[in-house]
């Protein structure tokens, strides 16, 4: 198979691009501190990130909506602090993505099947939402063909695949008890690919997507993985042990009611529901919403969405769990 | 009444469009959600039309038995736009 050469980046061409997307030099190096920061490297790595963003090669993305409600792309969309979606579709060639192309029925096909044929082995493939398997797939249909045969074509050509949300880590949602469609994730969808990073949560983090993929383009390898394909930099911490309300709960003041006293003085939540003590993740520093807030900040137990089977192992919601 | 342009594909354009003809328009982009939909043209009228969501989850079933509380979180991920 010949494949299509992929054309090396160059800073001044990078800087154009920038510069037509509105995006300063300095909301670029910001945003290089905020991937260090993210991926817990010394700040020093700015500037060895910024280098690797301005040379890199733009490796061609396509992004495969499956039984998903899109809040993953929603998530990736929204983030401007600074235009994270502008500079990564700079950084990027965003091949397909069936929510933001123009293109529609076969000529969407197209560019999905064209960037496949003309760049295996080089493409990113990224997933959001569960792959249906029962009854033949016949729950989820993209052009005629079932998202399972289109998963398994698609992701098995790809340098990587990106697992964005717990959908497509491991059926989410749709897979909650009697998983009606026999929703499963892409390591189940299509096991034994080389390359598979999962990023869940309900929605992915756009700090945690977009610094995996810097991770990449910087270093020439993706971040380290726990078991479950999880990077570290992301899933490594618990967020019990990070959280600011820790101390109330090695004090034994919880909030009993939602709005008493010990609610309002933002006392811990464990009593509420919380599923801190069972959560590998970074939303304590790395926060939503552009850095602004998270459940816990804002008052509300943490549902442990990046963890396995959440929707039915931390359910119901309301009710406290394992503190061990 | 709006115009609405519905774009007739034919091989050629100087023969006249097919007198009857099914357009299929596989996925439709720029939505959330997956959906498909064909048109039926003939002398380049619209007589006949079909929609059809080619996603399936199931939530209401996911949903039976479920603690009331907790419905507010399943039903949100219908749509997360």
């Amino acid at each position: 198979m010949t494949n299509t050469r992929l054309v090396e980046g160059s800073a001044p061409a990078f800087e154009g691009r920038l510069t037509r997307q509105g995006v300063s030099r300095r909301e670029f190096l910001k945003f290089c501190g905020l991937m260090a920061g993210t991926l817990a490297l010394p700040a020093r790595y700015a500037g060895r990130i910024a280098y690797a963003l301005e040379t890199a090669v733009r490796p061609p993305v396509v992004w495969l909506n499956f039984q998903d409600c899109t809040a993953d792309t929603e998530s990736f969309l929204r983030a401007s602090q600074p235009d994270v979606d502008d500079l990564l579709l700079d950084i990027l060639s965003l091949n397909y993505h069936e929510t933001v192309m123009v293109p529609s029925g076969r000529m969407s096909v197209k560019s999905l099947e064209d960037t496949v044929r003309d760049y295996a082995g080089q493409y990113v493939c990224v997933v959001e939402g569960s792959i249906p398997t029962g009854d033949g797939g016949v729950y989820c249909g993209i052009g005629g063909r079932t998202a399972l045969s289109i998963a398994q074509e698609v992701c098995s050509q790809a340098l990587a695949t990106l697992a964005v949300g717990t959908c497509a880590w491991e059926g989410g949602l749709a897979a909650a008890v009697p998983n009606p469609t026999g929703a499963v994730g892409v390591k189940d969808a299509v096991p034994g690919l080389a390359t598979l990073i999962n990023l869940p949560g309900c929605p992915v983090n756009v700090a945690n997507l977009t610094a995996t993929i810097v991770h990449f383009l910087t270093f020439q390898q993706w971040p380290e993985t726990d078991g479950a394909g999880r990077p570290l930099f992301a899933y490594g911490e618990e967020i019990h042990e990070e959280c600011p309300r820790h101390d109330h709960y090695e004090h034994d003041e919880f909030v009993q009611e939602w709005g008493d006293a010990a609610h309002r003085q933002g006392w811990c939540l464990f009593q509420m529901g919380c599923r801190g003590p069972d959560t590998k993740h970074n939303c304590p520093s790395v926060k939503w919403n552009d850095g602004t807030e998270w459940p816990i900040g804002a008052g509300h137990g943490c549902l442990g969405c990046s963890e396995q089977r959440f929707w039915d192992r931390h359910s119901p919601f309301y009710v406290p769990g394992d503190d061990d | 009444m709006p115009k609405i342009f519905i774009p007739i594909v034919t091989k050629n354009s100087e023969s006249a469009p097919p007198p009857s003809q099914k357009v299929v328009i596989d996925p439709i982009t720029r939505i959330e959600g997956h959906l498909r939909v064909e048109v039926q043209v003939q002398n380049g009228k619209v007589t006949d039309a079909w929609s059809a969501g080619t996603m399936f989850r199931g939530i209401e079933l996911v949903m039976q038995g479920r603690d009331p509380r907790d419905a507010w979180i399943f039903t949100q991920r219908i749509c997360g736009v």
